[in-house]
């Protein structure tokens, strides 16, 4: 992936925002609530549309999207979002199954097997045939991974992965992430506002504030940031700038 | 056994409807009771007062006029078969005072304020703003309830005045543009044969409507269970026994009535 | 408020108009489109149909009792007291229910209860990202969603409109011939029905069914920032529906009058 490049002038979203991120990288993007990092992560998969500026993905311009361009960029990345957005009129075999339907898999016994070992390797082996209703909200976001991860990736999008669960729960998640990226080799683009586990997690760093970024380097250091806003917000002291 | 699936889902389909009347008819009570004296909180009367009549003003008089335009061109077919002219103001207006104004505006006013008022008080409930007020010694019927339901009631009931009047207008528009009638044969048709006791008639429809929509709205509102999902149940059962309830009223009110 | 802020403020607001209406359009289309498309999960246009016609039969059964009823002693009442022959009181009561009351009545009530279904059913997938998930898994969520349950309320609204028309005709008989003495056999005579009333209730039906499901999925689509977004979907989906059936109503009839002559 070269040069994501976008902006948004004169948006109150994402102001001139330009970011570019490396193949098989691990970036880690924070930021106070309402940053806009959610509408950052849509704009990667053509969710929404810039007003002005140019998004490249894996090589390709989908900033002037045809819907068939947006398509097959689409195959290629998979997305955990903040709600998780399982299928509620599906069961979460079929959840997990659904990116696999799409890309054209037929083979029922293939994809069966292939669900199975994804649900193992998130730890729900064995719960095919529930509905997402049954389950608790870490548990659904396991099986959002799940699904994102199916179909190998080359990009992969966690909108807030660890948001609402306990510290455990937190790091168990970002294990498994790790854990399938190794395996895969994809890019991975987190977004949080949980300052200590995404700094674990990330070999680089990105904060966002009021649609820029103020921050972009490597995790231990950001810290140590000139910026007094971005080092009230990884301290998280009262006072200061935000 | 498909049949006994059938008949024991007919006896919950039963015993469910009973158990919603039920509430429904606890709630109306506790309305009444709180009503007898009036004792409510003014400023939140006529702020759903000003919600409900304001807002849904633009849709109900959109409705109404084409309403009169419907009913004069289905009073049209009658006056090219019989070539009955005279009767058209007739034939509209007694069906608009009786029947078709009270009913369809009621319908629209379900639509627009009962599922509003029911998603408002559901969300309420789910998010426990109704213990929040118990918790404050503020008993949530005469405090949210009692205002809607005098509001509703009002409303609906000068909705349906002005809609009446705005359907006989755009009747008369449309069957001098559609069936080239004088005006004067259309008032003359209608102010003869037209009694005062076919708009009281629909009047006293009307606010039994805005009454019976405000019972079922607030009732699935305030019984709401289950979080966001819940909510979206509640507005489709109220409104759906908002319309059962208007058509069941309307035919109970026809054979009461003068 | 100054004059000219105002025709600002009207100015957006047609705008606002404007756009809503060809986003409209744009889902009308794809949805349309959709129904030939055939990208609906397998089973997905049965479900729908179950949702429409099996939930909705009762109620629209109850109402549409009820309604005939009414119609007919408010209209044998009137016609006692000015010529006393009901003999056309049936014939005609069948003419103007197969042309007018059942496919509008049947639909106003369809808006209420399958559009306020279908508008927090896709308004609450729209806020829970579900529909961004489907168009990330490359799913067209217009043909995916909509197009099923436009196919099941067509089907589904010729039905019940016709199980309308049974349950109001059967009921009129009825309380003709318990209020007003009326011998059934007097009653229920379809000899006043042309094929014109079934042409202008067949098309009302059609239009109605198409309007209702993607109004109501326009209003879903629509929807934004939680349960509240949701409400606000599902009062726009039934006011929407119930006015769009209301105007067409209007429209087809004119236009049957007009130019047809009503049949006559």
């Amino acid at each position: 992936m070269r040069d994501v490049d976008v902006s948004f002038d004169g948006s109150p979203v994402l102001r001139s925002l330009s970011l570019s991120l490396e193949r098989g990288g691990r970036l880690g993007i924070l930021g106070p609530a309402a940053g806009g990092k959610s509408v950052l992560l849509k704009l990667l998969v053509g969710l929404v549309a810039p007003d002005d500026g140019a998004v490249h993905i894996l090589g390709t311009d989908i900033s002037r999207g045809k819907e068939k361009t947006l398509m097959r960029v689409r195959r290629d990345v998979g997305m955990l979002f903040q709600n998780y957005a399982l299928f509620d009129f599906m069961t979460v075999g079929e959840n997990v199954a659904f990116p696999l339907a799409r890309l054209g898999e037929t083979e029922e016994g293939e994809i069966a097997e292939r669900v199975s070992l994804r649900l193992r390797a998130v730890g729900l082996a064995g719960s095919e045939t529930k509905m997402p209703s049954e389950l608790s909200g870490g548990m659904k976001k396991r099986v959002g991974i799940a699904r994102a991860t199916i179909a190998r990736p080359a990009l992969l999008l966690y909108d807030e992965p660890t948001a609402g669960l306990d510290p455990v729960t937190t790091s168990k998640m970002y294990e498994l992430i790790a854990a399938d990226q190794a395996e895969t080799g994809c890019t991975v683009l987190a977004v949080s506002s949980d300052v200590g586990a995404l700094c674990g997690f990330s070999t680089e760093l990105a904060l966002m504030h009021e649609g820029r970024i103020r921050y972009r380097g490597p995790s231990e250091a950001i810290g140590d940031s000139n910026d007094a806003l971005v080092r009230q917000f990884v301290s998280g002291k009262d006072e200061g700038p935000l | 056994m498909l049949g006994d699936r059938t008949i024991s889902a007919a006896g919950r389909g039963t015993l469910f409807a009973w158990r919603e009347l039920g509430g429904m008819t606890i709630l109306a009570g506790q309305v009444l009771r709180a009503l007898l004296p009036p004792r409510m909180d003014a400023p939140e009367l006529l702020r759903n007062m000003y919600r409900m009549g304001n807002r849904s003003l633009p849709i109900i008089a959109l409705t109404a006029f084409f309403v009169g335009g419907i009913m004069v061109i289905q009073a049209g077919v009658l006056v090219k078969q019989l070539n009955a002219a005279g009767l058209v103001g007739w034939g509209a207006g007694y069906a608009i005072f009786r029947e078709v104004g009270p009913m369809l505006i009621a319908l629209m006013f379900s639509g627009r304020v009962g599922s509003n008022n029911t998603a408002e008080l559901a969300t309420m409930t789910v998010t426990e703003q109704l213990d929040g007020l118990r918790a404050l010694a503020i008993d949530p019927i005469p405090y949210l309830v009692v205002p809607r339901v005098v509001a509703m009631t009002v409303c609906l009931l000068c909705l349906t005045v002005l809609g009446n009047l705005i359907a006989l207008y755009g009747g008369a528009f449309f069957a001098m543009v559609l069936l080239d009638l004088e005006f004067s044969t259309l008032y003359y048709s209608l102010v003869d044969n037209i009694h005062w006791l076919d708009f009281v008639h629909g009047a006293v429809k009307a606010a039994v409507f805005g009454a019976s929509i405000a019972m079922t709205s607030c009732y699935f509102g305030i019984s709401v269970r289950g979080g966001a999902v819940g909510v979206g149940k509640a507005v489709n059962a109220a409104v759906v026994a908002a319309a059962i309830s208007i058509v069941m009223l309307d035919f109970l009110l026809t054979a009461v009535l003068p | 408020m100054s004059l000219t802020t105002h025709i600002e403020a009207l100015g957006s607001k047609a705008a606002g108009a404007g756009r809503a209406g060809s986003r409209l359009a744009i889902i009308a289309a794809k949805s349309m489109s959709g129904v030939f498309a055939r990208d609906s999960p397998k089973g997905e246009v049965a479900r729908q149909m179950y949702i429409v016609g099996n939930k909705s039969v009762l109620f629209i059964a109850i109402t549409m009792g009820f309604l005939g009823m009414v119609m007919v002693i408010q209209s044998g009442g009137q016609i006692n007291r000015v010529t006393g022959d009901l003999s056309q009181l049936g014939p005609q009561f069948l003419k103007l229910f197969i042309q007018e009351f059942a496919p509008t009545i049947t639909a106003l009530m369809l808006a209420t209860r399958v559009g306020a279904g279908i508008a927090a059913e896709v308004g609450s997938m729209k806020v829970t990202e579900q529909i961004d998930a489907l168009r990330l898994s490359g799913i067209t969520p217009t043909s995916y969603l909509i197009a099923p349950r436009l196919i099941a309320c067509l089907f589904m609204g010729f039905v019940l409109t016709v199980i309308a028309i049974v349950i109001a005709f059967s009921a009129g008989g009825v309380s003709a011939w318990g209020v007003f003495g009326l011998n059934p056999t007097v009653f229920f005579d379809s000899s006043m029905v042309r094929s014109y009333d079934i042409a202008i209730g067949s098309i009302k039906t059609i239009c109605y069914s198409t309007a209702i499901p993607i109004i109501s999925g326009y209003c879903g689509l629509e929807a934004r920032g939680g349960s509240e977004g949701v409400g606000t979907a599902t009062t726009s989906a039934v006011i929407g529906s119930s006015f769009a059936v209301l105007l067409l109503d209007f429209i087809i009839s004119g236009i049957g009058l007009t130019i047809f002559g009503g049949g006559v």
